[in-house]
């Protein structure tokens, strides 16, 4: 479970959220470009720090501002696919999804097992030798999912993990990490600005603008009107 | 990328346009043939002090005994006639660095004396200008520091053979800055270990005269394990006469070989100098000549004229040089 | 027989394509034919016969080895600096870079005379140096450190833009996949910036084995101690000058080879996103 409440001074405006997320949740971040979604991903994963506030994930604290409890972002645990996904375009796709694994320093016939798990489930077990760099972006971005769940983490993020990927693929990849999550019982952020995403997936929404929260609730009762959204 | 022909013609008049540019650039570049072994065996048959670039500089030199070459006594003429003539002529003379102090003197002396001339002095060592002029670089009028590679351009046929005359001597004498950082108080204290010592190297005429004068040094004074010792001292040989004593004005050697026109001409208080009997030393002969591929015979002539007349005679001696005996 | 390049649209294009052909042909030919008169100005014996000579094995040896020296200090020590520089902002970091650049543009002569004022025994800080019995100018070391000066520029400018265009990307999700600093950069960033690292270290060594003028001014020039190739070729074409051609040439074919080797390497390796 994962609970944060965050306050940092963008260049154009405060951001100040009040963030929780239950195991098994997908909790879909919204907002126009620069209302602080990427942001809030990074600063909950550690890469940022936020000005004052708290992080707490399964009762562990994160980042405490108070009593100034700092987490590294190697520690922290977190699944964190990025924009544009970041797939090592130099490695094979094993050996991507291994990468997590072999950090921790976690048995080589362990990470194995594990490897062809997860390779299995988001389905790219075929291309186990293929360099990355070889990949279409829908492979690519499975590849990056899988790594970010093969460490075990305690939540998952993804940063708009649909953008780049043709109906087919988002369709199935959207399917993938739902099983993922409810599986694994753990949070899950998703950031996109597509609302059919977030209606998919989405168990509830946070609608962001300029920092703050100006909805939530669940994607049914999202709001058509009134809300400026690229599609 | 779209094809660069789909016309048969277009190929062929690409082919002739090629061949035409490739037989035009091939025939500015080929210079006239010269074989690579000349220089090399005309080099050592007239200069028995040289060795090859090897064996003998990092160990004892090679005894030598050269005799300086023959010299007809220079005819010291009465101040010249010039002849004017109204045209503006610049001469390039190549000549021996060891002149660059006095050049810009001659330089201005010679304009004077012969209104509308300019000179431009090419400053290096003799080897170096005797290699530019062997591989076709224009001179008019040529100064030699060393006989042999007088004789050698001479040989190859690039002088007016009768206008080879010679024009100043120099001897050899050891430079120190002026802190004298190595305490040297004589010849002897080049041998001590750890003195630095810059010299020219052997292709460069002073060098050659350094190392002669070295071994007569050593055969007449001191001992041959004197002169190996002074040659394990040398930390670097250069490539002119002024890099030489530049080393050793910054203080960054703490003894140079050199001419003693230098020492004389070098700014009072930045060197001292420890002279090399006269009987030990080699007295290196300057030679001056016009070369064939002049553009201007007479005026080269004048410039030789002038160089040998009492007014150049003098600048010479003003800078240190000796005059021919 | 039609003569349709003689055709109003055909002219043109006969025109354009006569013009890149010459123009390729003449920058190729301006490039190698200077290369190729030095392998016809001596014969094949001549030049077996003049490696044995020790100007040119001393010469050979003291470049080879002082120039895998230099560029072995430029990996090691501008490989970090480079990462460091070019991941962080501090104060006087547009200093730095400009810095970095200086050496490029310094007259080697000027780089040699400043080298030697600086380090020389009576130099800013060879004065102290002296004292303590450590001499800089006309070692061997001084060689290494002309060459280092005037190379590494072509390193760690290259190095640098290669670690600014890595998309950081790359090593953030690693870190967040928990690699340490030292384990992403093995893994990440070495291997994606390899290739052209590898291009800008064939630079560097190319540089420093051509290095002439600053070496003869703080090195000096003695045969197997800081007579390099370069130096050698000098003072050879005055003096003797069947080792200097051999040893321009022997210059040549280990340019040739380095070149070679690395577009060997390159293609192997394969082309990364």
């Amino acid at each position: 479970m994962l609970e944060a409440h965050l306050h940092k001074q963008l260049r154009d405006f405060p951001l100040d959220l009040k963030i929780q997320a239950n195991p098994g949740e997908i909790l879909v971040l919204m907002g126009e470009n620069g209302a602080g979604k990427s942001t809030v991903l990074n600063i909950l994963s550690g890469l940022l720090n936020p000005d004052t506030g708290s992080i707490r994930l399964n009762g562990k604290s994160l980042f405490e501002s108070v009593s100034r409890v700092f987490v590294p972002v190697e520690s922290r645990n977190i699944g964190y696919v990025l924009q544009n996904s970041t797939a090592f375009p130099h490695l094979s796709v094993s050996e991507n999804v291994a990468y997590g694994m072999k950090a921790r320093h976690i048995h080589k016939d362990r990470i194995a097992q594990q490897v062809d798990h997860w390779m299995e489930l988001m389905d790219i077990k075929n291309l186990a030798d293929v360099k990355a760099g070889k990949l279409s972006g829908g492979q690519k971005q499975r590849v990056a999912i899988a790594r970010a769940l093969a460490i075990g983490p305690d939540l998952m993020m993804l940063d708009e993990p649909f953008t780049a990927l043709d109906t087919e693929s988002r369709q199935s990849v959207q399917d993938a990490v739902c099983t993922c999550v409810s599986d694994l019982q753990i949070p899950c952020l998703v950031v996109t600005h597509r609302v059919a995403d977030a209606r998919e997936i989405g168990d509830r929404v946070i609608l962001l603008n300029r920092g703050v929260s100006c909805w939530e609730g669940l994607p049914s009762d999202m709001p058509d009107a009134g809300i400026q959204l690229p599609s | 990328m779209q094809k660069l022909w789909n016309d048969k013609y277009s190929v062929y008049l690409c082919i002739a346009c090629l061949l035409l540019c490739a037989g035009l650039v091939a025939g500015c570049t080929t210079s006239t043939s010269q074989p690579a072994t000349t220089p090399v065996a005309t080099a050592s048959a007239t200069q028995p002090a040289t060795p090859a670039l090897s064996g003998t500089l990092t160990g004892t030199p090679a005894p030598v005994n050269v005799v300086p070459a023959t010299t007809t006594a220079a005819p010291v003429t009465a101040k010249p006639v010039p002849t004017y003539t109204p045209s503006e002529k610049t001469l390039i003379v190549f000549t021996a660095a060891s002149l660059t102090g006095v050049s810009k003197d001659l330089g201005k002396e010679f304009s004077a004396m012969y209104p509308g001339r300019t000179v431009v002095f090419n400053l290096d060592g003799t080897q170096a200008l005797k290699t530019q002029v062997e591989n076709g670089a224009y001179a008019d009028v040529f100064i030699s520091a060393s006989n042999s590679y007088t004789n050698t351009l001479k040989g190859e046929g690039f002088f007016i053979n009768s206008t080879v005359k010679p024009l100043t001597t120099n001897y050899v004498t050891v430079i120190l800055p002026a802190s004298n950082p190595g305490n040297i108080q004589s010849l002897a204290d080049l041998a001590k270990p750890g003195t630095k010592i810059a010299m020219a190297a052997n292709s460069v005429p002073v060098g050659t005269a350094s190392y002669t004068a070295l071994a007569n040094l050593a055969k007449s004074t001191y001992s041959q394990d004197w002169n190996k010792s002074v040659f394990s001292n040398v930390v670097s040989y250069e490539t002119s006469e002024p890099a030489v004593a530049t080393k050793v004005s910054l203080g960054e050697v703490d003894a140079g070989l050199v001419y003693e026109s230098t020492y004389s001409a070098a700014p009072a208080g930045t060197l001292t100098a420890i002279t090399i009997p006269k009987a030990d030393n080699y007295l290196q002969t300057y030679t001056i000549g016009v070369m064939k591929q002049t553009g201007s015979t007479s005026t080269a002539q004048e410039f030789e004229d002038f160089m040998l007349s009492t007014i150049g005679q003098q600048t010479l001696k003003d800078y240190g040089f000796r005059p021919v005996s | 027989m039609t003569f349709s390049f003689l055709e109003p649209d055909n002219y043109w294009r006969t025109l354009t394509t006569v013009g890149a052909i010459v123009l390729i042909a003449s920058v190729t030919l301006y490039l190698a034919l200077p290369v190729v008169a030095l392998f016809f100005r001596t014969t094949p014996e001549l030049f077996i016969s003049s490696l044995c000579d020790p100007a040119v094995t001393s010469a050979l040896w003291l470049s080879l080895s002082t120039s895998v020296i230099s560029l072995g200090i430029v990996i090691l020590v501008g490989t970090p600096f480079a990462y460091v520089h070019s991941r962080n902002t501090y104060p006087g970091k547009m200093i730095v870079d400009t810095l970095i650049d200086l050496p490029l543009v310094l007259p080697p002569a000027v780089a040699g005379m400043a080298l030697l004022v600086l380090y020389g025994r009576v130099g800013l800080v060879g004065r102290y140096l002296d004292m303590f019995g450590i001499t800089l100018a006309f070692t061997t070391l001084a060689v290494i450190m002309a060459q280092i000066f005037v190379a590494s520029p072509f390193y760690l400018r290259q190095a640098k833009s290669l670690f600014e265009q890595l998309d950081p990307s790359y090593e953030k999700t690693a870190r967040t996949l928990g690699a340490s600093p030292l384990r992403i950069f093995m893994t990440i960033t070495l291997p994606l910036t390899a290739g052209g690292l590898v291009s800008g270290a064939v630079m560097t060594f190319g540089r420093a084995l051509g290095e002439f003028g600053a070496t003869i001014m703080f090195a000096g020039n003695l045969p197997g101690v800081t007579q390099t190739m370069p130096l050698s070729v000098y003072v050879g074409m005055q003096g003797n000058f069947n080792i200097g051609l051999t040893i321009s040439i022997l210059l040549v074919i280990i340019s040739f080879t380095i070149m070679l080797a690395v577009r060997f390497l390159a293609g192997r390796e394969g082309r990364h996103a």
